[in-house]
């Protein structure tokens, strides 16, 4: 027992400077050849322009996804660039109920007994966005038909399954004007609307689905941008009655109409607008390459291209000016999604986006207005890969149809265009491709 | 009985997790790696190292496969691990220099007594495979010149895996046979990217890899004779050729290297009561070689070393053999078309933990040589221990 025991203590003492040599080299570090004779052949990389008949086809342009109501916003147009009107409805919130106001005595309290004077309609402007550098005149109007904030058009009020009501005067019906007012730019983002007594008491219905305010532009030539509406209020509580106090009553929803509503393009590339646009197109990365001069004088032709060898893949579109009523006037984001099933569209499901950025492929807004021709790239090399494949990397059919879309549906009003198929300036596949001889042992 | 049975099954399955371990790949210890097949790791233990030994001829125990015949001499079950640190430092062509560090475990094997004679398995290095290698370039992608950077790293090693027998013939001789298995993969991967990092290129990396795996067989046979004052040894390892077999999603081909035969043969001499004199040799011819490689060039891996052991000397109260040595072997494989050698000026003690009646259950064996390798482009100077432990009687 003694030897065994003596032997087990020697073992671990020779084992702890095992331990210990082991430690003192233990941070591996692998050496770095000086000699780029020890690299394996060179690949080469080469950029290719596929033309869209090569690469593309079926391309087709849908309307009519979400409503104007999802913007949050509210545009207002008279015939401007010679075609375009467009009105903001909206719903008056509810009023408010308590107030706490400071009584007779001094005390702070809440009083449910208030009587509303009257009040101001206040509109607020997107300063940027709104084309108007000079004032302009805006007229309110208290609106006297039922009209379904989702739906409503500039042709109808009412325009879902089984139920489609024009309004008995297209662009909102008939209204009981209310107040003018002028904005100016130049002073500030916000035009105000007396309100009396007797108008204040009308919209405090709010069951009443005829109950609703439209804002349009008596000028004729501008597009603004209406970002919100307020409606304050004057009210006398009855525990103090010798001061009127203000309140705010948001509204609950708006949207807005337009007219005339544009056709989809024949021949081109649409993406965006209110409801949105999106142009969906097939595609099919070439297997092989062949008869390109550049490619095929540094790889030998034909070439069997391998997804590996898609370093780089995007749809090139050029920018063509959309139509002037639509032009946008803030930065465009584009967005590139598979649709999984094209016989169902336009209501197809879309994949997962295969743009990087959370916020798309930004483009400016002269690209579709003053500096048309403009070549934007959307890269979606994965999908490239997974297309040649033929399927991703849980092993699902990769889907050979892409939607091009705004990264947010609806945005805006306005839509990007771009150069369809058969134009001089059509679309074409980049690819990027990196081609080198297999690894082989030295 | 039941705590030396308790003992045997701890130090076997101690055995078996170094096996997995040494299992792993051999990590990189030279730049020469890149040229060819890559650098000899030679299976020695620290006694071996110490004594500029090719690892045959030496007297006492020791487990090496390149001495088959020796291992009949063990007379009892016996281990031997080994761990192999250096510390390597570099300069070359264009004034450019550096250093690196790494380890291996060049060598583990168990022998046991059976059947007479002493059957052993032993794991050990062959071909250490492990570099990198980056290559800045540009490119225009259409939109003006990007920069590329190709980086390439290869990941690998050959172990072999040896079964052998050896037995006494009569006082003198002994004889011993080993098989050897090769083993091991290699993993060879480029990867292009595009921009650097202040310029974060859309483009994505490209990778071409490939992995194989190395197969062969070696016959190891040899002998050695012990005279007055005097052992000799010899042994011959024959191989097989050296098969790479790709993985299936690799593109590259398979590849057959020829291997050579190897020769050793070695001697130790007692000069006086307790003075050893050691010389060895190892003739391999790897030329043939050179057919089978795509790049690198392939010579000559023959050497000699010469060495030295005091075994008089004494530490911490028990017996403590210091040893000198000297070694001269070259690399079998170079970047030009040239003779690389490597030398060293080696040193070292053993240290006796545990002897009963004679026997030395545990020791540990120490080595630290100073080398150079140097080619007509590339001069390495490195530092490398050797720290090896032998335990027997279990």
């Amino acid at each position: 027992m003694s030897v065994l025991g003596e032997h087990r203590r020697g073992t671990a003492i020779a084992a702890l400077g095992l331990v210990a040599v082991f430690g003192a080299g233990c941070e591996e570090q692998t050496p770095v050849s000086l000699d780029d004779q020890a690299l394996p052949g060179s690949p080469i990389t080469i950029t290719v322009e596929i033309p869209w008949s090569e690469f593309a086809s079926n391309l087709e342009v849908f309307g009519g996804y979400g409503s104007a109501e999802e913007i949050g916003q509210g545009v207002l147009a008279e015939d401007f660039a010679g075609t375009l009107d467009a009105r903001t409805l909206m719903r008056i919130g509810s009023y408010p109920r308590v107030a706490t106001v400071q009584d007779t005595t001094g005390a702070s309290r809440p009083d449910s007994t208030l009587t509303f004077l009257g009040g101001r309609f206040v509109a607020f402007f997107d300063t940027i966005e709104s084309t108007n550098t000079a004032p302009v005149t805006l007229a309110l109007g208290a609106m006297t038909e039922e009209w379904d904030q989702t739906t409503a058009s500039w042709d109808f009020a009412v325009d879902t399954i089984n139920d489609q009501r024009p309004w008995t005067e297209v662009g909102g019906g008939p209204v009981t004007a209310i107040a003018q007012a002028i904005w100016d730019p130049a002073a500030g983002d916000t035009a105000v609307f007396v309100l009396d007594s007797a108008q204040v008491a009308a919209w405090a219905d709010t069951t009443d689905l005829s109950v609703g305010a439209r804002i349009e532009i008596l000028d004729a030539g501008e597009r603004l941008t209406l970002t919100r509406g307020v409606v304050r209020l004057d009210a006398r509580p009855s525990s103090n009655p010798d001061t009127i106090i203000e309140l705010s009553a948001v509204a609950r929803g708006s949207t807005f109409i337009y007219s005339p509503f544009p056709q989809p393009p024949p021949d081109g590339v649409r993406i965006g607008g209110a409801p949105s646009w999106r142009t969906i197109l097939d595609l099919d990365v070439p297997a092989i390459i062949d008869g390109i001069p550049e490619f095929c004088a540094v790889v030998a032709c034909p070439h069997t291209l391998t997804p590996g060898e898609i370093s780089y893949a995007a749809l090139v579109l050029t920018s063509r000016t959309t139509e002037a009523a639509f032009q946008p006037t803030d930065s465009i984001r584009l967005d590139v999604r598979p649709v999984l099933n094209r016989s169902a569209m336009p209501k197809s499901p879309l994949g997962a986006s295969l743009i990087a950025s959370l916020f798309g492929r930004s483009v400016a807004p002269e690209a579709f207005g003053s500096a048309p021709g403009l070549e934007i790239e959307i890269p979606f090399t994965g999908f490239a890969r997974d297309r040649l494949r033929g399927t991703d990397a849980a092993g699902n059919p990769t889907p050979e149809t892409l939607a091009l879309l705004s990264v947010i549906e609806p945005f805006s009003i306005t839509f990007a265009s771009f150069e369809g198929p058969q134009s001089a300036a059509e679309p074409y596949l980049r690819l990027v491709l990196t081609i080198g001889p297999p690894v082989e042992l030295p | 009985m039941t705590t030396l049975a308790t003992t045997t099954r701890r130090v076997v399955a101690a055995g078996l997790v170094a096996v997995a371990f040494a299992a792993e790949p051999a990590h990189a210890q030279s730049l020469f790696n890149a040229a060819g097949l890559g650098t000899p790791v030679e299976a020695l233990d620290g006694r071996a190292r110490a004594m500029g030994s090719v690892g045959i001829g030496l007297p006492g125990r020791s487990i090496m496969p390149t001495d088959p015949g020796g291992l009949a001499r063990l007379g009892i079950s016996t281990g031997v691990m080994a761990a192999s640190p250096s510390w390597v430092d570099y300069s070359a062509a264009g004034d450019r220099s550096g250093s690196f560090q790494g380890n291996r475990f060049p060598l583990m094997g168990i022998g046991y007594p059976v059947l007479g004679g002493m059957a052993s398995i032993q794991i050990g290095s062959f071909l250490d495979q492990t570099y990198e290698v980056t290559r800045v370039g540009e490119t225009d992608l259409g939109d003006g010149p990007v920069r590329t950077s190709d980086a390439f790293v290869q990941d690998g090693a050959v172990s072999n895996v040896n079964l052998g027998f050896a037995r006494a013939l009569g006082e003198r001789y002994t004889a011993g046979l080993t098989i050897g298995r090769y083993a091991g993969s290699l993993d060879r991967t480029l990867e292009r990217t595009y921009g650097d990092e202040t310029d974060a290129a859309n483009v994505d990396t490209y990778i071409e890899s490939g992995v194989w795996s190395w197969t062969g067989w070696s016959l190891t046979a040899g002998g050695s004779a012990d005279f007055e004052n005097l052992r000799v040894a010899a042994s011959v390892q024959i191989p097989t050729d050296l098969t790479g077999t790709a993985s299936a999603e690799t593109r590259g081909s398979d590849e057959r290297f020829s291997l050579p035969t190897q020769y050793r043969v070695g001697a130790t001499a007692s000069v006086g009561p307790s003075v050893l004199v050691h010389g060895s040799a190892v003739l391999s011819d790897w030329s043939d070689t050179q057919g089978q490689l795509n790049t690198g060039f392939a010579g000559s891996g023959s050497g000699f070393g010469v060495g030295v052991e005091l075994s008089r000397a004494r530490l911490l109260g028990k017996d403590a053999p210091l040893r000198f040595g000297f070694r001269r072997v070259g690399l079998p494989f170079a970047f030009e078309d040239e003779s690389v050698t490597e030398r060293t000026f080696s040193g070292g003690f053993g240290l006796v933990l545990n002897e009963t009646a004679g026997i030395v259950l545990a020791g540990v064996d120490l080595s630290l040589e100073r080398g150079l390798r140097s080619s007509a482009t590339l001069t390495e100077n490195f530092w490398r221990a050797t720290l090896s432990l032998l335990t027997s009687g279990f």
